[in-house]
Formats: structure tokens, C-alpha cells, sequence
């Protein structure tokens, strides 16, 4: 049975563009232009990853409360917003509802399926076998990069695709400088701004902070890019 | 939106043509200047009135004078027809100055001198009290128990009889040790026969009983005669309230038409013996001049009694210019005379009052002071004008002015049986009218005064108020906007709840920077606006392309494809850098609490390396001072702020050309410049460079939205710091400065 991704999106040229090159990669593709719709066939049956448009027409949060609802359904179904919005609030909206990612727009299709890939191989080995087997130990950091969880002393920190990314890039190779142009291409986002970079590390930051207020391994390199530090200990 | 309550962070360059606050400023007058100007014309108010009160003594006076006519020709009218009262055969010698008693008793047999007094005020009849109040015997001081009296006089066939009652505390007799006469309580009489002569005679007593008598020198201290007179018989008996004097004066002594005056003299101290007191039995200081001779007819004097006028002076003329009958002084009584203030002075703004009255009198010179000019004799113009009735037969009124005395005189013939007899001439003083005239004018002054002054205040105070709000609203105004026309604040508060036309001017000002806020506001969204309408198509447009590229492989190398996506890479760099001014604003809003310190030289010195190695197509130098230079800050947005630095001076700089990067410390402040060798700028966007979508490109084929220096100007002034833009001293270039709080270095 074909993987199933549900599309919610209101704009039809984007949801055709979507559905044709997800279908074209093997997928089967329900693509839905409103919340009631989208919202009566997740009740009937589960896709196995969502893409979220967060605007859906006049519906300004239907994307958010479409995300809401499938949590409620299940708590592991990867959800993407796909979204013009490029606000903090809207970011920690869907952090809050555990969205596994969160990608403006303009999207190159080709990250996007590489994205959704990624998502849906995530899933699957949560499903299976949650193993340690291939997390790596930076000090007190632990990555898992079959399941893309990291752990901060012991507690998960609550990552985006993206941002497990940057953290999985800087700590491959400790105290080396991670430049912004590679950052940029770990984001799999096409051209990226060095100051979106710099958004994904603030927020990176913040989320360890959270966990651990004296949290400082993320130094930034100015002019260049980022490192991380080595544990002393 | 901070921005728009934001510091005045972006400094004006120091070449600008700027409207600064003072330039509004022009000389002239101010409003409150205006309104006390206003306020002066006030004055024309007290001359106004003093032109109606000079209207008003006009009117006055003729009034006055019309009335005084009337008594003239009313008199004269009564006294027509009778000719019995100006026989010179029935005039008798007039005891001067009885303006207000009957005339003489007449009795039939002679008084004894030494009859007890009771039986000679019976002869007399009814007594005419005289107190001290007259003009100038007795002053001010005047106490009516220590010194008072009543005097009546009778007549018969041989002689005079006067007869007095004194009040007196203290009788005090000639000292016959001592040789002057004028140290003791004496009688003076004095006599003015009708040839003119004047006789005056002192009776004086050692002890009660018979009185001494002497004809005195005009001085009334020496004795023309040394021998005491016979002729004058009198006796002093002291009685209860003082003492009674009782004279004998024969008839022919006197003659006919002389005058009498008495004048009692009172010393009451034996030690010093001065003399405190005279009361005199004529008051009229006008009769002091004896320049006529008076045949009263007593029954003409009854007649014209009841006529008394206040301040007048009636008299009864015969044809031959003898008075005949008189009655009443021109000169007002005797405390209104001597000016005396009120007994009681008053609460405190009577007496501010009357110290302003006082000043006016000193500078108005009040018509009260002008009883002193009054002549004491005035009978030459009398008898000029008593002969002008007297010749032509019409009555007559004549003003006549002594310095500031006023005096109104009419005069009117008395006809009988077809000729005339005699003539009636009132003496009137104008000055109680003057002085009523006079003090109104006072009071209006005072009054106006007090209304200027007070309406001054009060326009004073309203215009200092007005003042007040306007320049307070002008400031708020001013302080609205910066001097480059950023909005500071969408609304003025002082003073907007005012009900008049400045609180609705503010209201209005108000409510125009409301709109001019929102309208700022919308132009500040609108880069996040459009930037968030343009990612759904340019998305379309995206992922139709790479459909398309992923659908037919062989279009990949397509030149037109190729050209289509580096257009979608243009459009996506246009939308990032109009989101990122918005964006920035909203992350820096969060990272308040983020600061930390850092030093910028280390900072600038790593990012100027980085530039030079992504830039190989100009030289990018820093200069930095020696050392540190600390802040706090985030280094994120400091290095971002270089970045639009750089891009800024490598996009309007020459080709190849040198960009300086400088820190410096000020101060307690760093300086950081950043200078190009580009073209001077254009002076008409030099105040507005940091402002959004400003900007002097000139490439059209690389994106200008002039939103780069106000991402300077935001991270700037999120570190408390500011940004100017100048053109460099001496040659081309241009450098930007961004100025930031230093801290110590730890």
C-alpha cells in the first residue's frame, strides 16, 4: 500500500504543483482546498504525514486547528506547515502542537520531497523499534539520527526537521566552524539568508535554554558562521 | 511601530538646510504683548469721564446760576413796592454778624448794671448761642464744656444793652501784677461808626463786679488811653456754669449805622496765660472788612431771614449803596472749612482710599483748598455791578473766579411805584459744587483704577494661560515629529479637552497626526504585506517550474528555464529583504533580555575578514582603535548592522574602490564609520536615508528598496545608539556613522 500524504492548501495551483510531484515520487496524494473537507476525511481515515497550509482561505488558523485534530487522533502522524507566514508566533504555535516541521514559502519541490521522506522514515522507525542503536553522544548532547531526537542531559529538546539539522551539522564535527553557506545547505531550503540562519540558531538556542538556562554551546563565529563547543568536562 | 514613540536617534547632517524650531520664530509682537497693548487704550476711559464731569460742573453751574436768579428776582419781586423799608430814617445801628437771630429786643425803661443777671436775660429774650465752631477763633480742638456762649442784646431810647452767658471751666481774672492785658478772660468790643472809624474797647475785671474798660490799638495789647472809660458800664458775676457779663453801651456812642462785634476771650491756665479760645459774635470772616457802612432795616433783615442759602450771601441794597439787610456767608461751616479728616479713619481700604484721594488732591489740586482764595473783601465788584442794576434796571449774573475760588453773584433791582428802590445781590460759592464734581471725579478715578488694574491682571493672566497653551501646543507639535518628518507620536494630549478653539485646533492637529500615524504605520507594513502576497504566486511559479523541469529532464540545461529561475532567485531576495525590516523589528522586540556583552572590535575585525574574502572586488580596511571597545548588545544584530554597512558601501561605492570600516571611542561612547569613495549624496534624501524604502540607487538592474540603512537604523537604536549619514571632508565619499553606548571593559 502507497504511503498516503494529505495536502491541505487552498491555493490550487500550489496543491496541483504539490500533488504532482509527490505522486511523480510514488506517493498517493489527498489533496483537500479547506478545513471541512480535510476535517471529515482525517476522521474517516489517517494519512500517513500531513502538509499544512496554515491560512486556508478566510479560515486564518484552519491549519492550526486541522494539526489539532489530527494530534488528537494520533500523536505520532508527522505534520508539515507548508506556509507565506514567517512569524515567531506562528513558529511556537506549531512548535506547541508538536508539528514535526515548519517551511516557508517560496518551497523548492525537491527538498520538500526530500523533506517528507525524511519525515516519513522518522515515523516509521518510531513505529517499529525505538533503538538507541545509532544515537551519537556529544558530551551531554545525544542525537539520534534514525529517530532525529536529541537529548540535552538527558531531556529531549523539542526540535523542527530543520532545526535537528543545523544541530546535527555543527556537532558532527565539534569546535569546527560550521560556515552560513553550509548551514544553508542543511537546511535543504534552497537560498537562504544568513539572517535566517541566524533565526534557526536564536531558536535553536532558546529551546535549550528552556531545558538549561546556562546553556552556551552554540558559539557564534561573527562574519562567518557557528561552531559547537566541546564539553570541558 | 516602536519607532513611533522612538528616540530622535538619527542625527541631522551637520549641512542640512533644516527648519530648526528657532527659524519659526519671528520678531514682532507677542500675543500677550498684544492684549496689554489693548489694554492701554483702557486709558481713554478716565479722559472720557473727565470730559463729562467738565460737561457735567457746565451744566451745573448754569443750573446753580438759574436758581440763583430766581432767588435774586424772587427776593426782589417781594421786596417791590415797599419803600418804607429803605427810609434811612428807620435804619438802625447793626450789631455785626447776627446772621441767624432776631434782631433787638426793644424795651422801654433802662437795665440797672447791677441787676442780677436773671432779670437782664429776660430783658433780653431769647438768647443766640454761640459755640467755638466759628472760622478762626477756636480751631479744631474746640471743646464746647470749656468754653461757650449766649449772648442777647435789647435796646431803648439811650442804649444798648448786651448781655452774656459764658460756659467757661475756668474764670480766670486779670493779675494786677501784671501790666499786659490780653492774659486773662476779657470782652472785646468792637465798634465801626458809620464814618468808618473802629473803636475797640477791652472790658476787663481784677475780681468780679465792675468792669474796667479801654479803648485798645488795633493789636488789642496796648491802651490808647491809659484811663479807663466811663461812658461803657459793665459788671462779670461768676456764675454755675461759668460767668455772666452785663454792658451798658449809650446810643450815642454809636450813632447810626455803626457796627457791633463782640468777642469773647478765654484763658484758662493761671501760670501761663495764654489765650486758648476766642468766640466771636460775628463768624463771617468777609465782615472783618468794614467797608460799608450798614443801615439795617430790621424789618427787611425779617423779611429775608427765612431766605438763608447754604454758602450764600444774600444782601439787601438800597440806592445809595447801603446795605440794608444781610444775610448768610459764602463760606461753608467751619469744620467742612478746615478740611478735618473723619473722626474714624476706617478699615484698611478706606484708608488706601484716602491716601489716593490725597495723592489726587496733591495732583488735581481740589477745589476745597480753593476757600482760601476767596477775597475778603469783594464789595468793589459788588458795587460795579450794583451800579450796572441799578442804572439800567435788569437783572444781572456775573461768574467771577478768585485763583480757584468760584463765585456766582446776581444781582436784581427791587421796584417801587415805578423806580427802583434798591437791589438784591446773592454771593454764591461754586466751590461745594466744584468739590462734589471734584470728588466724583475722585471716586471715578479710583473706580477706574481699580477696573484697570484688575482687567490688566486678568488679561495678563489669560494671556500668560494662552501663551501657555499655545507654546505647549506648539512644542508637542514640534516634538510629533523629528526634524527629518519621522513621526514620533499619533497624538497631542495637553490640552485636547479644552472646549475652545485652541483645544479643538489641538484636537484637529491631533487627530491629523492620528491619521498621519496610521498612514506612516500602513507605509511601514507594507513591505511585510506585499512580501507575504507575493510568496503564494512566486511559490506557484516556483514549483510550476520545477514540475516542469521534473517532468521533462531535458528542458534542465534550457536557457529560459535557466533565466526564469534566476528571476524567481531575484524576486525571493526582493521579498526576504522587505521582510526582513518587519521581522527584525519583531525578533528584536524578544531579544531584549538576550544582551550580552561583547567586544566590537573583535566582532568587526572577524566580519571585515569574512567581507574581504566574499568581496574580492574592493578593498575593505579596517582601522580599528588599539584595544577594546565594549558594548551591550546582541552580536547577531551588530553583525547584521555591518552587513548592511558593507552591502551599503559596496553597493554605492566605485568599482574596486576602497571602504574604510573605523571604530573609535568617543567618550563614553564607540563610533563606528564605515566610508565609501562613492558620490556625494543627494542632499534631498540625506535627512531620510535611514528612513524605509529610501534609497539613491542608481543600478536598475539590482534591487533598491532603501531598506538596508533603516535595518541600521532599527539595530541602532535597539543598542541606544544613533546613525547619521554625512558626505566625507575634503573629496568624494560618503561615510555612515553609527554611534553606540560603550561599557567598561571587564
Amino acid at each position: 500500500m502507497a504511503t498516503v500524504v494529505a495536502i491541505v492548501e487552498d491555493d490550487t495551483d500550489q496543491r496541483e504543483n504539490y500533488s504532482d510531484v509527490l505522486t511523480a515520487h510514488g506517493y498517493e496524494v489527498r489533496a483537500y482546498a479547506d478545513r471541512p473537507s480535510a476535517e471529515a476525511a482525517f476522521d474517516q481515515e489517517l494519512p500517513d504525514l500531513a502538509l499544512l497550509d496554515i491560512m486556508l482561505g478566510e479560515d486564518m488558523d484552519g491549519g492550526f486547528d486541522l494539526c489539532m485534530q489530527l494530534r488528537n487522533l494520533s500523536p505520532t502522524i508527522p505534520v508539515i506547515f507548508l506556509t507565506a507566514r514567517d512569524s515567531d508566533a506562528d513558529r511556537i504555535s506549531s512548535q506547541r502542537m508538536t508539528a514535526w516541521d515548519y517551511i516557508t514559502k517560496p518551497v523548492s519541490l525537491e527538498f520538500l520531497v526530500a523533506r517528507v521522506h525524511a519525515l516519513l522514515r522518522i515515523s516509521e522507525q518510531l513505529q517499529t523499534q525505538p533503538s538507541n542503536d545509532s544515537s551519537v553522544a556529544v558530551g551531554s548532547l545525544e542525537v539520534n539520527e534514525a529517530s532525529m531526537l536529541v537529548n540535552w542531559k538527558g531531556k529531549p529538546v523539542n526540535l523542527t526537521l530543520t532545526e535537528f539539522w543545523i544541530i546535527e551539522s555543527l556537532t558532527r564535527n565539534p569546535g569546527h566552524v560550521r560556515t552560513y553557506d553550509a548551514l544553508s545547505d542543511v537546511t535543504r531550503q534552497g537560498l537562504v539568508e544568513r539572517n535566517t540562519i541566524n533565526g534557526y540558531i536564536r531558536r535553536i538556542r532558546n529551546k535549550f535554554r528552556e531545558l538549561d538556562p546556562n546553556f552556551d554551546r552554540i558559539q557564534t563565529v561573527h562574519g562567518t558562521g557557528y561552531k559547537w563547543e566541546q564539553d570541558n568536562e | 511601530m516602536n519607532s513611533l514613540v522612538g528616540p530622535r536617534s538619527v542625527k541631522a547632517p551637520p549641512d542640512s538646510t533644516l527648519t530648526s524650531g528657532s527659524a519659526r520664530i519671528r520678531p514682532g509682537l507677542k500675543i500677550r504683548t498684544k492684549l496689554l497693548l489693548l489694554v492701554v487704550l483702557l486709558l481713554t476711559i478716565p479722559w472720557m469721564g473727565y470730559e463729562s464731569v467738565r460737561e457735567m460742573e457746565k451744566f451745573l453751574l448754569e443750573g446753580q446760576e438759574q436758581a440763583l436768579e430766581l432767588t435774586t428776582q424772587g427776593i426782589s419781586s417781594i421786596l417791590g413796592n415797599r419803600t418804607d423799608l429803605f427810609d434811612p430814617g428807620v435804619g438802625v445801628p447793626e450789631l455785626i454778624g447776627r446772621p441767624l437771630t432776631s434782631l433787638l429786643a426793644e424795651i422801654e425803661g433802662p437795665l440797672a448794671v447791677d441787676a442780677p443777671p436773671d432779670s437782664w436775660a429776660m430783658a433780653v429774650g431769647v438768647l443766640t448761642h454761640f459755640s467755638g465752631s466759628g472760622l478762626f477763633e477756636c480751631g479744631p480742638d474746640y471743646d464746647p464744656e470749656s468754653l461757650a456762649v449766649r449772648h442777647g442784646l435789647a435796646i431803648n431810647p439811650e442804649s444798648v444793652f448786651a448781655y452774656f452767658e459764658i460756659d467757661d471751666d475756668v474764670l480766670v481774672f486779670r493779675d494786677p501784677a501784671l501790666l499786659s492785658l490780653n492774659s486773662n478772660d476779657q470782652i472785646r468790643m468792637t465798634v465801626q461808626r458809620n464814618n468808618g472809624e473802629i473803636l475797640r474797647y477791652l472790658l476787663t475785671a481784677q475780681a468780679p463786679g465792675r468792669l474796667s474798660v479801654y479803648l485798645m490799638r488795633a493789636n488789642w495789647k496796648d491802651v490808647v488811653d491809659g484811663e479807663a472809660l466811663r461812658e461803657i458800664a459793665g459788671t462779670i458775676d461768676p456764675v454755675e456754669f461759668g460767668y455772666a457779663v452785663k454792658i451798658r453801651i449809650p446810643r450815642e456812642l454809636l450813632g447810626v449805622g455803626s457796627r457791633l462785634k463782640f468777642e469773647v476771650v478765654d484763658v484758662d491756665d493761671e501760670t501761663d496765660r495764654a489765650i486758648r479760645r476766642i468766640i466771636s459774635t460775628e463768624p463771617d470772616p468777609m465782615s472783618h472788612a468794614f467797608g460799608s457802612v450798614r443801615l439795617v432795616t430790621p424789618e427787611l433783615a425779617k423779611l429775608i431771614q427765612p431766605l438763608y442759602i447754604s454758602e450764600a450771601n444774600i444782601t439787601v441794597w438800597d440806592k445809595s449803596y447801603r446795605v440794608r439787610a444781610q444775610v448768610g456767608s459764602v463760606v461753608p461751616p467751619a469744620r467742612e472749612a478746615f478740611g478735618m479728616a473723619p473722626p474714624n479713619p476706617g478699615p484698611f481700604f478706606q484708608r488706601v482710599e484716602d491716601e489716593l484721594i490725597r495723592f489726587f488732591d496733591w495732583i488735581l489740586r481740589s477745589p476745597a483748598r480753593g476757600l482760601d482764595d476767596m477775597p475778603a473783601d469783594s464789595s468793589a465788584e459788588d458795587q460795579r455791578l450794583l451800579a450796572r442794576v441799578l442804572s439800567e434796571g435788569e437783572p444781572n449774573t456775573e461768574r467771577r473766579r478768585y485763583g480757584n475760588a468760584k463765585l456766582i453773584v446776581t444781582a436784581a433791582p427791587i421796584w417801587a411805584q415805578g423806580e427802583i428802590e434798591g437791589a438784591v445781590l446773592i454771593k454764591q460759592s461754586a466751590n461745594k459744587l466744584l468739590a462734589l464734581q471734584y470728588e466724583t471725579l475722585q471716586r471715578f478715578t479710583i473706580l477706574f483704577l481699580a477696573v484697570f488694574i484688575f482687567l490688566s491682571l486678568a488679561i495678563l493672566i489669560f494671556s500668560t494661560r494662552l501663551t501657555y497653551r499655545v507654546s505647549r501646543l506648539q512644542r508637542e507639535t514640534e516634538q510629533a515629529a523629528s526634524s527629518e518628518g519621522r513621526l514620533l507620536k499619533d497624538r497631542i494630549r495637553a490640552g485636547a479637552r479644552s472646549s475652545d478653539e485652541l483645544g479643538s485646533l489641538t484636537r484637529s492637529i491631533s487627530s491629523m497626526l492620528h491619521n498621519l500615524g496610521q498612514y506612516t504605520r500602513y507605509l511601514e507594513k507594507l513591505p511585510d504585506t506585499l512580501a507575504h502576497e507575493l510568496h503564494n504566486p512566486l511559490n506557484v511559479v516556483n514549483s510550476s517550474l520545477e514540475n516542469l523541469q521534473y517532468n521533462h529532464r531535458e528542458l534542465t540545461d534550457d536557457k529560459h528555464l535557466q533565466r526564469a529561475r534566476n528571476g524567481i532567485g531575484r524576486l525571493r531576495s526582493i521579498i526576504t529583504s522587505l521582510t526582513e525590516a518587519a521581522s527584525l523589528k519583531e525578533a528584536l522586540s524578544q531579544e531584549q533580555e538576550q544582551l550580552e556583552r561583547f567586544d566590537l572590535c573583535a566582532l568587526v575585525q572577524n566580519c571585515v575578514e569574512g567581507y574581504q574574502s566574499v568581496n574580492p572586488g574592493y578593498r575593505i580596511v579596517p582601522t580599528l582603535a588599539p584595544g577594546s571597545a565594549w558594548m551591550l548588545g546582541v552580536p547577531d544584530r551588530i553583525s547584521q548592522l555591518l552587513d548592511k554597512l558593507i552591502d551599503n558601501a559596496i553597493e554605492f561605492g566605485t568599482r574596486n574602490g576602497l571602504i574604510i570600516v573605523n571604530v573609535k571611542r568617543v567618550a563614553d561612547e564607540i563610533e563606528l564609520t564605515v566610508s565609501n569613495d562613492g558620490p556625494a549624496l543627494p542632499s534631498e534624501i540625506a535627512d531620510r536615508l535611514f528612513d524605509p524604502m529610501v534609497s539613491s540607487g542608481r543600478d536598475a538592474r539590482q534591487t533598491h528598496l532603501g531598506l538596508g540603512l533603516y535595518i541600521v537604523r532599527l539595530v541602532a537604536e535597539f543598542h541606544k545608539g544613533t546613525v547619521a549619514a554625512r558626505n566625507r571632508r575634503g573629496g568624494t565619499g560618503v561615510e555612515l556613522v553609527v554611534t553606540l553606548p560603550m561599557i567598561p571593559t571587564p
